[in-house]
Formats: structure tokens, sequence, C-alpha cells
């Protein structure tokens, strides 16, 4: 299996940002990680020049040794089938980083949902109120790594 | 005019368990907002604290109704980081159960928006033609709904006797009724009439929203994971992405029902193309460090799975991307201009599952 197109486009995303640690993780798959400061120009990067155009998933990781928490978006391809794992770190004791809804519309839901989960908070995001937890509920963030199956 | 404010759903008997807040303007829809969590388990927790095994049954019940493509896409992504591969004959035996999911899906999706589109009738053929689907995966699997049948290295157990003249004796049958439904329900003008044109979402919108699956495909975008990044055995086997161009509710259910053909010319020929071998191979109980992500196109669209494994016999955190999840976020999209009268239409022509949605 060739990765002539994972690897160039690797090399692209490199090239304009330097800061970016990027790796070809497999056929169709790039990972970059990023500091959260770069992630909106990141964003309009890969939507506007490279045709990454749909959000599939945003996931809220609890590295609670590390005191951090990971977020991940995954962006699809749809020209191009190749799928990008955009990933940043925000402290645990301070979780804000800004919202990508004025670049992908799509991440609307997923975005609402990784706050309701973890309490990270989406700077510009237009609504993040209750989706999945029900009315009166009290204020954990069940998917965080402290909130155990008892509680 | 005045805005009425109407709550449709979670127990009105064409919503299932979801709630839309619809804003009205006599009969039209200036607003549509869908409440979700209604039936939420959070099965992303529960995985983190079961083994992978244990995580078969669990996981697979996200939805129920597409039960074994919910479990593996968890299976692809545990053995992507455990590095190991299925044996062929196990891979041709997991496409045959997945397209059979996916036909006991569209039919019964298919059968509700038959029902909500005025057509009673079909509703009862849909649902009792369902049934042979439903006996051949009894056959395999010995379950009719929650098949716990794949396995991580492969799957559970080996195909029994009979089972392709079973497969080819309902397919040569519903084929031939697939026909008749056509001329029943598709070329039917009161049909037509209710449902083209009506929640019409353009081809750059679905893409940007998110939406998925025949939803997508309804809005003419040739976007199909099984075609995109072949999973299983699919490179080996020779299908059509099925799409139409207009991205109403006429051309989402006309995929649905289209792919419905495509999926049993699927199991034909993953079932010539059967190889002998072993169907399982030994996984081992601890996945290495490692992350993956893992996409396979269930009935209503991708099912994604992200998976972090932190070296112990549990996942350090289960990321399900839930197809029904991104459909119904792109429903106020549809619904705004719509008639109140069209709502259910608009609603089961993206084959909701609120079960998924809310994991």
């Amino acid at each position: 299996m060739s990765l002539d197109l994972e690897n160039k486009l690797a090399e692209e995303i490199k090239s304009h940002f330097l800061e970016a640690e990027v790796k070809v993780q497999r056929k169709s798959r790039i990972t970059v990680f990023i500091g959260r400061e770069l992630m909106i120009e990141i964003a309009r990067y890969l939507n506007k020049k490279m045709g990454f155009d749909q959000v599939v998933s945003v996931s809220g990781v609890d590295k609670i040794k590390e005191n951090a928490f990971i977020i991940v978006y995954h962006i699809w391809s749809t020209s191009k089938k190749v799928l990008v794992t955009l990933k940043t770190q925000v402290p645990r004791d301070n979780p804000s980083l800004p919202s990508l809804i004025k670049i992908f519309e799509g991440v609307n839901w997923h975005e609402k949902e990784t706050h309701e989960m973890f309490g990270i908070k989406f700077e510009g995001h237009p609504d993040l109120g209750r989706l999945l937890l029900p009315e009166g509920w009290d204020g954990k963030f069940p998917l965080r790594k402290d909130f155990t199956l008892t509680q | 005019m005045a805005i009425l404010h109407v709550s449709f759903g979670p127990q009105h008997p064409g919503s299932g368990p979801m709630r839309l807040i619809l804003d009205l303007e006599g009969d039209i829809v200036v607003k549509a907002v869908p409440d979700i969590g209604y039936v939420h388990r959070n099965i992303e927790k529960l995985g983190e604290n079961r083994s992978h095994i244990q995580n078969v049954p669990v996981l697979e019940r996200i939805s129920n109704i597409d039960s074994f493509n919910a479990s593996l896409g968890y299976l692809m992504a545990i053995e992507e980081i455990m590095g190991i591969t299925p044996p062929p004959r196990a891979q041709f035996i997991r496409v045959i159960m997945s397209e059979l999911n996916r036909i006991m899906s569209h039919l019964y999706g298919l059968s509700i928006s038959f029902e909500t589109s005025g057509l009673l009738a079909p509703l009862y053929w849909g649902i009792a033609d369902r049934e042979l689907f439903l006996d051949l995966a009894e056959m395999v699997t010995g379950s009719r709904i929650t098949y716990t049948y794949a396995m991580p290295g492969g799957i559970r157990e080996d195909l029994p006797n009979g089972f392709k003249e079973q497969a080819i004796k309902t397919f040569n049958y519903f084929e031939k009724r697939l026909d008749e439904y056509y001329d029943m329900i598709f070329e039917n003008k009161l049909y037509q009439m209710r449902l083209k044109g009506v929640g019409v979402l353009k081809p750059d919108d679905a893409i940007k929203l998110g939406a998925t699956g025949p939803t997508l495909r309804g809005s003419g975008v040739k976007v199909d994971v099984r075609a995109d990044e072949p999973y299983a055995t699919y490179e080996q086997i020779d299908f059509k992405v099925i799409t139409e161009n207009a991205g109403d509710s006429f051309a989402r259910t006309l995929v649905r029902f289209n792919e419905i053909k495509e999926s049993m010319s699927i199991i034909r020929q993953s079932l010539d193309k059967l190889p002998e071998g072993p169907i399982r191979i030994k996984a081992p109980l601890r996945t290495p460090e490692g992350e993956a992500y893992a996409r396979v196109e269930s009935g209503r669209g991708e099912i994604g799975y992200y998976v972090i494994s932190d070296g112990t016999d549990k996942p350090y955190r289960v990321k399900i991307s839930a197809p029904s999840f991104r459909n119904i976020s792109v429903l106020p999209h549809m619904l705004k201009g719509a008639h109140m009268a069209d709502v259910p239409i608009i609603l089961f022509s993206t084959d909701p599952w609120p079960f998924d949605s809310d994991r």
C-alpha cells in the first residue's frame, strides 16, 4: 500500500505549521498534535486549502496523571479520502479552547457533548447547554476519570 | 401570526424516544430543535470499565437493530491496536453478517417511514419480510437481534450447514418481492407527492453539517466507508455506491431501498468466494499501548470508534461517533420551512435511531 498521498499531505501541514507534530499513522490516517492557540488557524487551513470538509468525531480524553485533557477532532476529506486526527491539549484546571464551529458547522453537537461529559469549555460556541444528561444533573462530568461508576 | 411551541415526542407515536421542539407559525415550522438523551446510558463510560471481550455485548447495544455493525467497529479498532488480522474466511463471514444486518436495519426503518407517509400495508410487508432475514441471522448466530458474534481475532462460530442454500432461497424470493415494493410504493403518485421536494438537504450542507450514510448519499454525495476505505473483504467485492441527487425525503428513502438489493448481491458474491480455513486467530487479552480510529458503514451511516489503550485488558477511552447523532443534528436544517404534517416524513427519511444517538 502506498502512502504517497498521506506523506505529501503531512509534509504540507509540517511546512505551514512548524510547531505541529505530524505523523502518518497508516493508510488514510494522519495525526497532528498542535497547541490550542493554533487550533483555529490550522483548522481553517485544513478546511480551506486542503479540502478536509467533514468533522466525523470530537472526543475528549482525560489524562488525569498528566493533569490535562486531550481534545481530538477527526476530520475527513470526502475528496481525498484521508482522515486527519487533530489533537490539542488543555490543562485540567483551566479546560478551555476556541470552538471550531465557525469553520466546521458540524462540530456543534460534538463539542456540546464533550463540554457536557468533560467540562471542557469551547469559547465561541453558541449553546453549551444540556444534550444527553438529564435535567437536574448535579453538575459532575461523567467521563472524567475521577468520576467512578458507582457514583 | 403568533408562534406556537409544540413538543413532538418523546411520547408521540411517531417520534421514538426523542423529542423535537417545534416553533410553528400556522402550520409552518420556523424553528426545530431536537432534544435527545432520553435513552442515554453512557455506554462510553461502561466501555472503559470492561475488558475488550466483555465490551462486545455492551457496545453492540448502541444500535440493537444493527448490532453486528456496531460491535464490528470496536473490534476493528482493537485489532488494529493489537496488530492482528482475522483470517480471510472470518473476514468474508463478517461482510455477510454486516450486510444481513444492514438489510434488516433498512427494512425496519423503511417500514416505519412508509407508515409515516400514510402507507399502512407496506409497514406490515416490510416487518414480515424482515423475519426471513432474522431467521438467517438466527441460523448463524443463535439469536435474532443482538448476536455477540464477532470476536477479537475473528468470529465466534462458523456458518452452519445449509446456510448458503437458505440464504439464496431467501434472496431469490425477496429480490422479486422488492420489485413489487417498488411498483406499489415508489411508483405510487400519492407517495411521490408526499415525499418529493420535502426536507431538501443540499450536498454542500450535508457534508458541512456532518450528515452520514443514506442521508448524505441521498444528497448525491458519493461517500461510503465500504468503498472509501474498504475493511474486511469489501475490496474483493464488486458493488455500487447508491446515490440519488434530489436530496429530498424521496431520494433518501430510495437510496436505502436500492441498497437492500446491493447488499444481497454482496452476500451472494461473498458466499461464492468464501474460502476454507480457520475462522478465528488467538487474540491477546491485553492490548498494547496505542490508539486507532476504525469506521464501519452501518445501515444508518458511518459508526466511528476511537479507542485508546494504555496497555491493560480494558480500553482507556472508547469514543463512539454514532450515525444517528450526526443525522439528527442535521434535522433542524431540513425541517425549517416544512409543514407540520411533513415533520414525521422528514424525520423518518433520515432513519433516526435515538438509541445510537444517545449511546
